[in-house]
């Protein structure tokens, strides 16, 4: 019988760590997007992310239940986030990949090409103009736009009111498109 | 603010479905009928489907196994308080900066604990102390008893000087 999320929460509160690792499989990818937009380096966006499950671990028992587990760990992942991009800012260049590249890589996997080197363009230039955005900004957007939160869920992790996440949220937005121009 | 103005403010909150109803009416009828408004929601559409999608793509290949490993290792690495109390102490030492800080603060709390002393923190204990009189060869001893708070006073002759400055017989007293 697959035990619900309330049970495996309740197990890793007993200090089984076989729990905390189903959770952190269910999570581990939606929190390292939400990182990785923030951070925008890869290598510290899993650094980040690791150290928020193993904060998770080590904070459940204090976990009382009163929101989802992912508004829990989310508040930790963002909050240690925030934290090291205002600590360290990466240049965005390093990350970037060579276009010819993703062309064969595309061809090879037999999809349209040109669509994906779009679509991958354009994401790059999505990332690089997120990372001009200030860390409150960002989390914002990509607690919203990726994650699909509410205001009030998101406001709960930034300790702020839905009416200033609704202005960060339409600023952030207006920037964004402001950057990429015609090409939205 | 033109209509138009004031109805992009929103556009973002009634696509997130975070308007009250009839502020979200009136989004939707405007939508309906202008085409730059309209434009403008497809391209917040746009803008959010292509960020989700960038950073999908960027951790797609972001396996578990390696990802739970390093969880796993910062687990089995935990230190106990003691240990992280120990490594900070350590670490103060460490830096020349603020080494003097451990002696200071050693100094400040001897002096805390000599002078404040609440009822209740210190087993009384007794208290005797000697005291030497220069020129005269005697010797005071005093021995406070902290149980029935009494205090005793002798006075003695120092055997050493005793050659050197032969004296009266000492006097013994005692005081309570």
């Amino acid at each position: 019988m697959e035990l619900t999320e309330r049970d495996l929460i309740r197990n890793c509160q007993k200090g089984d760590s076989a729990a905390y690792e189903e959770l952190t499989a269910k999570y581990y990818r939606r929190v390292l997007m939400v990182i990785l937009g923030i951070v925008h380096h890869r290598e510290d966006a899993m650094e980040v992310a690791q150290e928020t499950f193993y904060k998770g671990f080590r904070n459940i028992k204090s976990f009382q239940g009163g929101s989802s587990f992912y508004t829990w760990i989310y508040r930790i992942a963002v909050n240690l986030a925030i934290d090291f991009q205002r600590r360290q800012k990466r240049a965005v260049a390093d990350s970037r990949e060579n276009m010819d590249d993703v062309v064969v890589a595309s061809e090879s996997l037999g999809t349209d090409p040109y669509r994906e080197l779009r679509d991958r363009e354009l994401g790059e230039r999505l990332l690089a103009a997120i990372d001009e955005l200030t860390p409150d900004h960002k989390a914002v957007i990509l607690m919203r736009a990726v994650e699909g939160l509410s205001y009030k869920e998101i406001g709960r992790i930034m300790g702020c009111s839905e009416g200033t996440v609704m202005s960060r949220l339409h600023y952030a937005r207006k920037k964004l498109q402001e950057k990429l121009g015609p090409d939205l | 603010m033109s209509d138009c103005d004031r109805i992009q403010e929103w556009l973002g909150a009634w696509l997130d479905g975070e308007l009250p109803q009839a502020r979200s009416a009136e989004v939707k009828l405007h939508v309906e009928k202008c085409a730059a408004c309209a434009a403008e929601k497809v391209r917040i559409q746009r803008l959010d489907a292509a960020l989700k999608r960038a950073l999908e793509a960027r951790v797609s290949d972001a396996a578990f196994a390696p990802f739970w490993a390093g969880v796993r290792e910062r687990i089995a690495q935990e230190k106990s308080p003691r240990q992280r109390v120990f490594d900070w102490m350590r670490r103060g030492v460490a830096f020349p900066r603020i080494a003097w800080g451990v002696p200071v603060a050693a100094v400040v709390l001897i002096a805390l604990f000599s002078t404040i002393r609440p009822s209740g923190w210190f087993v009384p204990s007794n208290q005797a102390s000697v005291e030497s009189i220069d020129g005269h060869g005697f010797n005071v001893a005093l021995l406070r008893e902290a149980k029935t708070k009494t205090t005793v006073i002798w006075l003695f002759e120092n055997q050493e000087t005793e050659d050197e400055n032969p004296v009266e017989p000492a006097a013994s007293e005692q005081a309570f």
